[in-house]
């Protein structure tokens, strides 16, 4: 027997247990027949018991990492549903990744399909929640706009200053208040369905530890343009179209404080570069 | 191979997430630290800012899990590409993976499956080794895995197998001892045996951990002390092939760093013992 149908064999034994045995089988015959002739068993331990062992450590490993990865959708659903709906996970999508952090990549899609969201209809979009805040952890690193870099840029190119989230931010749109819930049980306490509310959730990392708050619209309008890359005028004129005119500076200049603060936005760098170097005394800029 | 690029790195532990902010913050004494490769191929974040913080306070060693070098699918070039970035990027004093496959058209296990040991078998692994020591520019370690199915189809033993896949890839090997001892109790062979059987100018790591007993197997689970029975197969092996660098695994139930460390000082302890009782017995 090849290597190939040896390894694709036993992959399907491993990853489907509980298929029926005619499945499993192919030309050569029923599955036990061809488990029998590939694998040594003993007294001890049967060639089924022992492929077991594997689809068992499959099973139990990938549910461990996670339940660890989506506490809260854990906690929701309880360790039975929970289970039961990674095994289900694991046959649509089984992991293709060399590293198991990918491994729940499509869970919060399978989830808005899935019966559970009948019942807790905001189970999918906490999942999301929960998938952006891996993701963010391990998401690129880029030197954040900081307030001294912004201070170098003179006043009147500020208008024409192209910004952009930072890798490691996401924004997380649902109809529902997912960040108290998430909230909630990381911190241990005993959690209810959230309100059936809009929301944004901002999801950033700063210092290496992700964080995430609920957006209000002006603010979530201006990120999302910004995600997509923006001039620092147009970032002004959509905040400026959700507010009320006396508030609009106000806003704008809280907005940009918050955000430097955090660390969630970036120049794009040709911008910056000759920005900052029109901005040097020449002098300076001639490297005296 | 160059027995020289493997440097004398003492006695480990693995770096696990417990323990970051342990040993990024105290410096705590240890010979040397070993990370699994995949926890740090990713674009950015804590994970590598511990590792580069580890890397100016440590050697460390890189010990993948997911290279699937037994696997009838092509290698993965982009894993490896990443990879060769991260070697080159946190300069580890060696890599390693296991002898095994992970997956298959595609799609991964993540676990660490035992491969027919044919002489097919040898030339096919062989030959990818090859290839990714060429890419990574690097001569790799390849590790024998804990097993609990074996193939009818095999026709060398393991420790047979261990060896022609080393020597025809040019390659090290990093020796479990652990895995030889549970593979041993699961497949029922001479764990003495394999360790004697093995060629000593390639064991260029050990690596020590604890198991599980389920009665009618033993499992490779890294969640318990090291038991005295592989403590005493560590010895053998010692008293075999030297001072070689020893790793002490824990990757669940993982204790305080104290526990860690004083399992690779008992690593230490009778490595210096098994030593001292060979060098008597020369003597006389």
């Amino acid at each position: 027997m090849y290597l190939n149908e040896l390894q694709n064999f036993l992959y399907r034994r491993i990853t489907n247990p509980d298929a029926t045995n005619e499945s499993l089988g192919d030309e050569r015959g029923p599955a036990p027949r061809v488990l029998e002739a590939l694998v040594r068993g003993d007294q001890r331990l049967s060639a089924a018991e022992r492929v077991e062992i594997y689809a068992n450590v499959y099973f139990y490993r990938l549910l461990e990492c996670l339940g660890e990865d989506f506490p809260a959708t854990l906690a929701v659903l309880g360790e039975d549903n929970f289970a039961a709906l990674v095994k289900e996970y694991l046959l649509e999508h089984p992991p293709t990744e060399p590293s198991i952090l990918y491994a729940a990549l499509y869970l919060a899609d399978f989830l808005n399909d899935h019966p559970f969201a009948e019942r807790w209809p905001f189970i999918a979009d906490l999942a999301r929640l929960e998938r952006a805040v891996l993701d963010v952890f391990h998401a690129a690193d880029a030197p954040a706009l900081g307030l001294e870099t912004l201070h170098a840029v003179p006043s009147e190119d500020w208008p024409a200053l192209k910004l952009r989230t930072h890798p490691a931010v996401e924004i997380v749109h649902s109809e529902w208040r997912i960040a108290d819930l998430l909230h909630t049980v990381e911190q241990g306490r005993e959690w209810t369905d959230p309100e059936h509310e809009e929301a944004s959730v901002l999801v950033w990392r700063q210092n290496a530890l992700v964080n995430y708050r609920n957006l209000e619209p002006e603010e979530r309008d201006a990120l999302v343009i910004v995600s997509k890359g923006a001039s620092f005028a147009a970032v002004c004129e959509a905040i400026a179209t959700r507010s009320e005119e006396r508030n609009r500076v106000t806003l704008i200049g809280q907005l940009m404080a918050q955000w430097l603060a955090d660390g969630v936005i970036m120049a794009t760098d040709s911008m910056l570069v000759t920005t900052m170097r029109d901005a040097l005394p020449s002098g300076r800029a001639s490297g005296r | 191979m160059n027995r020289s690029d493997f440097a004398s790195l003492g006695f480990g532990v693995g770096l696990r997430r417990p323990h970051y902010g342990h040993v990024l913050e105290q410096h705590p004494p240890m010979d040397w630290f070993e990370v699994i490769s995949e926890n740090f191929m990713v674009e950015g974040g804590r994970a590598l800012e511990v590792l580069a913080g580890a890397r100016a306070h440590y050697p460390v060693v890189m010990h993948g899990v997911s290279l699937s070098i037994g696997s009838s699918d092509p290698l993965n070039r982009a894993y490896l590409e990443t990879l060769r970035a991260a070697t080159r990027r946190f300069e580890p004093a060696w890599v390693s993976d296991h002898l095994c496959w992970t997956g298959v058209g595609g799609r991964n296990l993540h676990d660490l499956l035992p491969l027919p040991y044919t002489e097919e078998t040898v030339i096919h692994v062989a030959g990818r080794i090859r290839q990714v020591q060429e890419i990574l520019e690097r001569t790799i370690l390849i590790e024998n895995v804990s097993s609990y199915m074996a193939f009818r189809s095999s026709r060398l033993e393991e420790w047979e197998f261990l060896t022609a896949v080393a020597e025809e890839a040019d390659c090290g090997i990093l020796l479990d001892i652990n895995n030889i001892f549970v593979s041993a109790f699961n497949h029922r062979f001479d764990p003495l045996r394999y360790i004697d059987a093995v060629p000593a100018d390639r064991v260029m790591q050990f690596h020590l951990a604890g198991h599980s007993d389920h009665g009618s197997y033993l499992l490779d689970t890294h969640d318990h002390p090291i038991r005295a029975e592989v403590w005493a197969l560590y010895e053998h092996a010692v008293r075999r092939f030297g001072r070689v660098p020893t790793l002490i695994e824990w990757d669940d139930n993982i204790p305080d760093f104290e526990l860690l460390a004083a399992a690779a000082a008992e690593a230490r302890r009778r490595c210096d013992l098994a030593l001292d009782s060979e060098r008597s017995d020369a003597a006389r």
